[in-house]
């Protein structure tokens, strides 16, 4: 809350300004200032600065010091002569004929300057306990010694103790992606890559890995029609395939429509508005009364039902007797005619191996044909590309007109859905935590 | 209940997967890094054949990962490389944010980073299980060298990408084992063939694409790091194999040129290096032993010049394949050897509509030329690819037409030009500008006669044109005609065939009607096609004669 005050402090100060200029120009501005002068306690140290106006003070003092500063004094105190002279015109300036005129040659050297030089001929010595140095020559042995050592490769102490120190791991890895990377051969017998080469047969990457997801080609080569300059038939072939694509996709909307559409049937006719009118308010009342006496009469006691029940239950417990006995009976008999039935058992038999051979055929085939389809990965199926072809009279003969169809980075990541290599996603939408409020600042509100 | 019942979800295909999420949180790794580790360690995603099971009940759409391919990354060391490169991105930005500028250097300067060469060795144990692989990384690695030096992508990896496609063409080159190019729509499919195996690689075209929003460049980024490294380490085996050095230096001639030639600023000093590579021969003096075959001979002793407008890399690359001496323009690259007014250059390959000065002695052609000569395995005509022609269509050698299916003319008429039979339809069609309507007439029907003949030979057997002259009708006395043994028992075996086809049970031909109507079905198509082909045919000579007769 302090500094929110100071904040205003300073706003409402830098607004009193005399060049301030305002948003909203106040059209009666200083009429409506003047009459409202807030009342200030001015016996308070803190409105001492505030709300003292002493400009005036301020500015004669600054003239003083001006005074003082340009003229030497006040103005007031200076005599009439000092300030004022009386302009008589212009005179020419006389030379005084008691100065003498300085040559051109003129400056003759300082005496002392002349003293100071050195007068002697003879060069100053040479100071050689500056140049010397006591060890000089054992220096450069060594520095010799170093540098035939450092040409057979052995280094000195330091520099062998630095490089022990060195973690084999740490050194600057280089970019996978660097241009200027070296290969080496790989698959040689004894070649051990950098990192991890032997793994345990535990870490082993597992066989089925080796098999690849989809058994199609990974580079499909482009249908004939799909030349720069293609023969007739072919062209016609590809444009055939692109128009059924169409017209399956035409198809499909126009059978969403046609089962969205509302049907003639639904529609509200005179009649059915009328029936729905009047429903209930005539003639139905005598078949209900009719449906309901119906219903009385068929009120059954408990006690009789029961009693005829159990004697129905004996009569059925014994004719299901009966039935088992016949079944057993009847089972014991086709056991023994199943000897003279042998050939149409036989047949039987084979009918059924042929069709499970070729339930079994259609199987095997059903399991090749979806080792070569896109599979089913994700939330997202597999969307086939649309066919790169260009119409008739899009068909430039010359390879310096020609316009590419189709972006072959498109066709790459195609390819490497439709092989089951990466699932097809679509990007990810912004989603918000929080719904967005819109709210109009105060200040705006107030414009009309 | 009691406590020996077995719960659901507890032990089967429940416990041998586990979502994505799962296994990320079990790693300590973000999303972005557990994609990264997965992309690199060559471990895909799974789709559980009972996903009601494998998702404890629920039928949310999962990600599932086997839980033992999980338990393997554990062990990979680039997690930890993942974790520490996490915490020197988290000491960074605390070190900018206090506006500690020495600490943030000295971190800058032990940047954390990762190598790929284990992981390479563990997922290839063998040069050849690297080299099937390689086309993806041949073509992910071309599509790289490509891209616009923004800074969106690190211009490093560009770099690294142009080296490494780079040193390719110039070991394809060196081996001259190119053997198919298409040129297509998106881009140039070349296939050629290296110790064994074929590899097909598409290469875009040069010029500036713009890039697609809905492809995500982190995968394509960690994608070709990959590969780059993949595709390094099989550059330098299959520079051991040729005994050649690795990387591949210039010989003295060609740095004396490049150097002379840096010195009007042709290209960046980090790229002088590689343009020089690619467009100065490095290895002139080398000499494979088995160069023997024609194919491989294509263009030797050619000399070929490259005007301003063709693609340059390409047809240098594929001319150099096959022995031919290529140059350009001096203002265009790095490399040219000699000059437009060189009296020695046989061929000069153009794609303007017209050019003013031409010289006598070379041939101008159109860059398509050498394309469909390298699918044909022959030079083919030059006339077809004169300046200002209408080219032939430019067919893809990537296809093989079994028995029965149709053949473009085109096609018919290259193979019999491997075969050495020149065809004469084509002058005799080109007569047509004769006044005489009669005898256009007449041409015009012994040539329809004559495609119509060749057509149905065409579409029952694959053959090469057997051509009729157009014989004028005459009496002329009869001939004996030897019996050709070998026909007559075919037709003897025909005859016994459709006896046996009459004597069917009524059931067994109604199944063997169907086989065969489903084999002529293709026979049936190609012939529709003809029928196609020649109403677009006819329509063009219709055309051709009303532009002639105004």
């Amino acid at each position: 809350a302090r500094n929110m005050a100071a904040a205003r402090r300073h706003k409402r100060v830098a607004a009193s300004q005399p060049g301030f200029l305002r948003l909203k120009p106040d059209l009666d501005h200083s009429a409506s200032r003047i009459g409202h002068k807030k009342r200030v306690n001015k016996n308070k140290k803190k409105n001492w600065n505030k709300y003292s106006d002493i400009q005036d003070v301020e500015e004669f003092l600054e003239d003083v010091r001006l005074q003082e500063r340009a003229t030497g004094g006040l103005l007031s105190d200076k005599s009439d002569d000092g300030l004022f002279f009386v302009d008589v015109g212009e005179q020419k300036v006389r030379p005084d004929p008691g100065a003498v005129e300085k040559k051109g040659k003129g400056l003759k050297p300082l005496r002392i300057d002349l003293i100071l030089q050195p007068d002697s001929q003879v060069p100053p010595p040479k100071d050689i306990l500056a140049y010397q140095q006591p060890n000089a020559r054992k220096l450069r042995l060594m520095a010799q010694k170093a540098e035939k050592l450092a040409a057979m490769g052995v280094l000195p102490r330091r520099e062998r103790l630095l490089q022990r120190r060195r973690i084999p791991g740490s050194e600057k890895p280089v970019a996978n992606n660097d241009p200027a990377r070296a290969f080496y051969d790989l698959w040689r017998p004894d070649q051990g890559c950098d990192v991890f080469s032997d793994p345990p047969p535990r870490w082993q990457r597992p066989e089925k890995l080796n098999v690849k997801p989809s058994l199609l080609p990974a580079v499909e080569v482009a249908a004939p029609g799909a030349s720069y300059n293609p023969d007739f038939t072919s062209h016609q072939a590809l444009l055939l395939e692109a128009h059924e694509t169409e017209v399956a996709k035409l198809k499909a909307e126009e059978k969403l429509a046609r089962q969205l559409a509302v049907r003639k049937e639904d529609l509200a006719t005179e009649e059915s508005v009328f029936r729905e009118q009047v429903e209930g308010l005539i003639e139905e009342e005598e078949e209900k009364l009719e449906a309901e006496e119906d219903d009385e009469g068929t009120a059954v006691g408990p006690t009789a039902q029961t009693e005829k029940k159990t004697e129905k239950q004996r009569k059925r417990e014994k004719a299901d007797r009966v039935k088992l006995q016949k079944k057993a009976e009847r089972k014991a008999i086709d056991s023994r005619q199943q000897l003279f039935q042998l050939r149409t058992i036989s047949a039987e038999l084979r009918r059924r191996e042929q069709q499970t051979s070729v339930r079994r055929t259609r199987r095997k085939d059903q399991q090749e044909r979806e080792k070569v389809q896109p599979r089913r990965l994700g939330k997202l199926r597999f969307q086939a590309p649309d066919l790169d072809v260009q119409l008739s009279d899009e068909l430039s003969g010359s390879l310096r007109t020609l316009k590419p169809e189709g972006s072959i980075l498109k066709d790459r990541f195609k390819s490497l859905q439709k092989r089951n290599l990466i699932e097809p996603r679509e990007r990810a939408k912004f989603k918000r935590k929080f719904k967005v409020k819109y709210v109009e600042k105060r200040e705006f509100r107030e414009i009309q | 209940m009691g406590g020996l019942q077995k719960k659901k979800y507890e032990s089967g295909s429940a416990t041998n997967y586990i979502s994505r999420n799962k296994a990320r949180k079990k790693l300590s790794l973000s999303l972005a890094d557990f994609r990264r580790l997965c992309i690199l360690k060559g471990i895909y995603p799974h789709e559980p054949k009972h996903k009601k099971k494998v998702n404890k009940g629920s039928t949310a759409q999962r990600t599932f990962y086997l839980l033992k391919d999980i338990r393997f990354l554990m062990h990979e060391p680039i997690v930890g490389k993942f974790r520490e490169y996490k915490i020197f991105v988290r000491k960074l930005r605390k070190a900018y944010g206090k506006a500690e500028w020495g600490t943030a250097e000295k971190l800058r300067g032990n940047k954390p980073g990762y190598k790929l060469d284990h992981i390479i060795k563990e997922r290839y144990p063998t040069f050849i299980d690297a080299l099937r692989d390689v086309d993806d990384a041949l073509s992910m690695c071309f599509l790289f060298s490509t891209f616009p030096r923004t800074g969106k992508c690190h211009v490093q990896t560009i770099e690294l990408c142009r080296r490494l496609s780079v040193e390719w063409m110039n070991y394809i080159i060196t081996l001259r084992s190119l053997r198919k190019v298409f040129l297509s729509i998106k881009g140039i499919y070349y296939q050629a063939e290296v110790l064994g195996q074929i590899i097909t690689w598409l290469v875009p075209y040069q010029f500036a694409h713009d890039h697609p929003t809905d492809v995500d460049y982190r995968v394509m980024a960690t994608f070709t790091e990959l590969y780059t490294t993949l595709l390094g380490f099989i550059n330098f085996r299959l520079y051991q194999t040729l005994n050649l050095v690795y990387p591949p230096k210039l010989d003295g001639k060609g740095e004396e040129e490049s150097r002379a030639e840096s010195e009007e600023d042709y290209a960046m000093d980090s790229e002088r290096y590689m343009e020089v590579l690619l467009h100065l021969f490095c290895h002139s003096r080398f000499s494979h032993p088995c160069f023997g075959s024609l194919q491989e001979k294509l263009f030797e002793g050619l000399k070929f010049f490259l005007n301003r407008e063709v693609p340059r890399e390409s047809l240098a690359f594929v001319l150099r394949c096959f022995g031919a001496q290529v140059s350009w323009d001096k203002s265009l690259c790095i490399g040219s050897t000699y000059d437009v007014t060189d009296e020695t250059i046989t061929h000069h390959v153009v794609d303007r509509p017209s050019l003013e000065k031409q010289y006598i002695n070379r041939y101008y052609v159109q860059p398509q030329w050498v394309y469909d000569c390298v699918n044909a395995r022959m030079l083919l005509p030059v006339e077809d690819y004169f300046v200002g022609v209408t080219l032939p269509p430019h067919l893809s050698p990537f296809v093989e037409e079994k028995e029965g299916d149709y053949v473009p003319p085109e096609k018919l008429k290259l193979l019999a030009l491997q075969k050495g039979e020149r065809p004469e339809q084509e002058e005799e069609e080109e007569e047509e500008d004769n006044d005489d309507s009669e005898e256009e007439e007449d041409e015009d029907q012994s040539d329809d006669e004559d495609e119509l003949k060749g057509m149905e030979e065409k579409c029952r057997v694959c053959r090469p044109i057997v051509l009729f002259q157009a014989s004028s009708v005459k009496v002329t006395p009869g001939e004996a005609k030897p019996v050709n043994r070998q026909r007559a028992e075919q037709e003897a075996k025909a005859e016994e065939k459709r006896l046996a086809v009459m004597m069917m049970k009524k059931r067994d031909k109604y199944l063997y009607d169907k086989i065969m109507f489903g084999k002529k079905r293709s026979v049936r198509e190609a012939n529709k096609m003809s029928a196609k082909r020649k109403a677009l045919d006819e329509a063009s000579k219709a055309n051709k004669k009303k532009k002639l007769k105004k």
